[in-house]
Parts: C-alpha cells; sequence; structure tokens
C-alpha cells in the first residue's frame, strides 16, 4: 500500500469529525461510527490530511516537528492506518499542500481504534441506547 | 411547561416552552394536541432568557405519505429515517408521519396520514417532535445528554449518570434525594461548554420510576397512584418536587461521570475505576450523533471536552441493594470521591 500510495495526495473525508484535545485529538467516522484517539504527533500528521498531503510532505514536515528518519516507519504506519481505516481518501488534483501544522513535542505516533463503534440505529433523537428489559 | 392555548377550534394553537426552544404550534385535528401534551409539557425546568421559537404545524393527510426518498443518511432511528436536504430536516416515519424542518426559518411541518393503529401512530408523532426539539436545542448552542446527575449536598458539581433505558440510573437517583443530594433529572439533561467552561441544565422535572422503587422508598407511597409512562413500561411520571421537596437545581458543573448497571447476581455494590477512554466512551453513548458533519462537530466537542475533565467509575448495583441503608451510605461516599 505504501509504495502504490506513496506521491497521492489524501485528504481527511468530509464525514469524519475530529476534536482537539490537550494531548492529541479524538476522531469519530460518522460513516462507520467508529472512533478514534491519537496522541499529538498522531494528531499533527491527521491535520495534514484535513486540507491534503501526500506521504512524502508528512515525512519532510515531520523533521521540522523533531522526527528523526528512524520514525519514518512509525509515521507510514499511522498513515497506514489512516488509509485503511478510511478516514482518507485521495484527494483530486485541485488540492495543493496545505498549511504548515506545528506539534511543540515530538513522540512515536499513535492512533488508536476503539472497540465498539457508536449506535448505528438509535431509540429516538435524544437517547440512543436500546432499553434493557425491565 | 407552559401549553398555552392562543387560539380556538376547531384548529388549536398551543405554545410549548421546551428549555431554550419554544414551539407554537398550530393543530388542523385539535384532539392529536391533547394526545401529545404529556410528551411537550414535560420539558419543563425553567429557562431565562428569549427562546428559539419554532412555528409548527401538524396537519391531518387523508391519504398516507408514501414512505420512499429517505435513506437515514442524516439519522436511523427505530421509528424515523431523517435526512438532511438543503437546510431541511426530512423526517419520514414507518408509519407514514412525515416532518419537515426549515432549520434556519424555524419553521416545519408535521404530516400526520390515516392509521388503524392510532396509539402506535401518535408515539411516531412523538418521535418527529422529540427530534425536532433535539435539533432546535443544539442549533441553540446545547448538547441533548441522555443522562441523570446527582449533586452533593451544598455543592454544585455533579456526577453524570449514564446508562441505557431500565439500567437504574432513575432509583439510583432517588436513593439518594432521600438522603438531601440534589439532581437536573433523571435522564434528560442540556450539556454546554462555553470558554472552557462545561455546564449541565436540567430540562425535565419529571421522574420515570417504576412502582417496585417503592419498596426501597416508603416515602414515595404508592407509585402506582402516578400516571403510567408508555404502554411499554410499568413506570410512572412522578413530580419529584411533590416526593422529595427541595432536590431540583436547574444548572451544575459536571465533574464525574457514572456507568450504572445492574447487578443481579452480584453484590449489592461494585465499583470499577474508569479510564479515559473509557469516559469518553460512556459520555459518547449517551448523545445522539447526526450523519451530518456540520450538525455532528459541536455536539463531539462539547462531549470530548467535557468528558476530559471528569473522572469516572462503573458502579454495579445488585438486586434489590437498596433495602439496605448501607448501600446509600457507600454510594455517597463512592459519589463524593469522585468529585474529590
Amino acid at each position: 500500500m505504501q509504495s502504490k500510495s506513496e506521491n497521492c495526495r489524501w485528504l481527511l473525508r468530509p464525514d469524519v469529525v475530529s476534536t482537539v484535545l490537550n494531548d492529541g485529538a479524538v476522531i469519530l467516522d460518522l460513516r462507520t461510527k467508529f472512533f478514534f484517539s491519537l496522541n499529538a504527533s498522531g494528531w499533527a500528521i491527521a491535520q495534514m490530511f484535513e486540507s491534503g498531503a501526500t506521504r512524502s510532505e508528512v515525512l519532510a514536515a515531520s523533521l521540522n516537528w523533531g522526527a528523526a528518519s528512524a520514525d519514518h516507519p512509525g509515521i507510514n504506519g499511522l498513515i497506514d492506518q489512516l488509509i485503511a481505516e478510511r478516514l482518507v481518501e485521495p484527494a483530486n488534483n485541485s488540492v495543493t499542500a496545505g498549511a504548515q501544522v506545528t506539534l511543540a513535542v515530538w513522540t512515536p505516533p499513535m492512533l488508536s481504534k476503539h472497540r465498539e463503534p457508536l449506535q448505528r440505529i438509535m431509540v429516538s433523537a435524544f437517547d440512543p441506547g436500546l432499553p434493557l428489559a425491565e | 411547561m407552559s401549553a398555552l392555548a392562543v387560539a380556538s377550534s376547531p384548529r388549536r394553537q398551543l405554545v410549548y416552552n421546551c428549555g431554550p426552544a419554544q414551539l407554537a404550534i398550530d393543530f388542523e385535528e385539535p384532539a392529536l394536541g391533547e394526545y401529545l401534551h404529556g410528551l411537550l409539557s414535560q420539558y419543563d425546568a425553567p429557562w431565562a432568557g428569549p427562546p428559539n421559537t419554532i412555528q409548527v404545524l401538524v396537519e391531518s393527510n387523508s391519504l398516507p405519505t408514501v414512505a420512499s426518498g429517505t435513506t437515514g443518511s442524516y439519522l436511523t432511528l427505530q421509528r424515523l429515517r431523517v435526512d438532511c436536504i438543503d437546510g431541511r430536516l426530512v423526517s419520514l416515519g414507518h408509519l407514514g408521519s412525515r416532518m419537515e424542518f426549515e432549520m434556519n426559518a424555524s419553521r416545519a411541518r408535521v404530516s400526520v396520514p390515516p392509521h388503524p393503529d392510532r396509539p402506535a401512530l401518535v408515539e411516531e408523532i412523538e418521535q418527529q417532535f422529540v427530534l425536532l426539539l433535539a435539533r432546535a436545542w443544539a442549533q441553540a448552542g446545547w448538547t441533548p445528554l441522555h443522562a441523570g446527575s446527582l449533586v452533593p449536598p451544598g455543592e454544585t458539581r455533579c456526577v453524570l449518570l449514564c446508562a441505557p433505558s431500565g439500567s437504574g440510573k432513575t432509583t439510583l437517583t432517588a436513593a439518594l434525594l432521600r438522603r438531601g443530594w440534589r439532581t437536573l433529572g433523571d435522564d434528560k439533561t442540556l450539556l454546554r461548554l462555553q470558554a472552557g467552561a462545561a455546564c449541565a441544565r436540567a430540562l425535565a422535572r419529571r421522574f420515570h420510576l417504576h412502582p417496585e422503587a417503592a419498596r426501597w422508598f416508603p416515602e414515595a407511597g404508592n407509585l402506582t397512584d402516578w400516571p403510567r409512562y408508555s404502554r411499554w413500561t410499568d413506570k410512572r411520571v412522578v413530580q419529584i418536587e411533590k416526593l422529595w421537596p427541595g432536590r431540583l437545581l436547574d444548572e451544575a458543573v459536571p465533574g464525574a461521570v457514572v456507568q450504572v448497571e445492574r447487578n443481579p447476581l452480584g453484590p449489592a455494590l461494585t465499583v470499577i475505576p474508569l479510564e479515559a477512554t473509557e469516559i469518553l466512551n460512556t459520555l459518547l453513548r449517551q448523545v445522539v450523533i447526526p450523519g451530518e458533519a456540520a450538525h455532528a462537530r459541536p455536539l463531539v466537542n462539547c462531549v470530548v471536552g467535557t468528558a476530559s475533565r471528569l473522572r469516572g467509575a462503573r458502579v454495579m448495583v445488585g438486586h434489590n441493594a437498596f433495602a439496605n441503608p448501607d448501600v446509600a451510605e457507600e454510594l455517597e461516599q463512592i459519589l463524593r470521591r469522585l468529585l474529590a
């Protein structure tokens, strides 16, 4: 997957919603209802795909964040995860490199998928859960 | 609540204050207004400030609505499929009711078809109104949270109680109300995160309490004297102020979250701390998040931002646990520790 996508520009899907925290971010895929936690480095990588980025651009940016070439497998692994989970999609040709992303302290990037998706069918617009038998 | 009859029959307009939203409803069929009164009058917590008024026309159709064309891409509910099309929410019910909410114009139209199962049809229309209100509250900057809450005496921070209906949120709440704790409600709360501070607001001041609870709370009297909540449950709609006066609060600051579970074969009380991920998971599962990113984003931001400030625990309550007063006392200590 990595070699095929080397020069492909990827974009975070529009129905992926992200919320930034002090130490990373949470992203929710509205299509699958799965949500994911990212540490700060993982979020810096994912953030590049908000406006569109190639794998090479992310690797280049990571050097500015304090990553070393030894970190590249981890970075590629996270990008592969984003692609495999379909959180990013190939961007069309009109999308160019986006705004610069900054990161205070580099640590190995992490993206963890939460075990259970949120409910797809809900009781009502106020109550997401199915009632238990009394 | 506050239903105000504005015009006389045959058409009838009723106005309901429902938290930060107000519904001005024109009923073509006045009887339908009476059926819906129970639902619409329950959002009776006081609310300051001018509400966002939504004009609603409830019209009776002579022909059933053709239930095609909606995919449920916005929301799929047990009784409704909802799409968001050009700034309108379009919701079709399984029995043929249809609601169209023009969000920018604050105007909605509910079409009621003929149907032989009238109670089922009324329940479906109720769900259309819950959808309308949930969207209106979100437009007003609030996140509807299916959770109860408890506030220790003299404090302003609350423990949010999360669980599916039937898990014992209301019973647990009642067990501490009688010991001086206060509440925003047993399962309907509005949440807001503003300038980095989380706030929970009361919406409904009535509880849905199972008559069985009178075994542990004798001062509640015969709970079967209260009206039944719905035809699907024995729960009764109870005015908390009449059972335990002075226990209702309008707002509180969320400080902890408890995932409530029944544990019929286990000990009276089991407590397991929740990690940050589990706290987020618990809270997210109590919020209906639509498939439209622009609508989902503020709700997710609110929940994630609030969850990051909370401590949490999973509290499993054994069968007949509240027969022993020591259990309520232990529970008090557990919740206080979470808020400490």
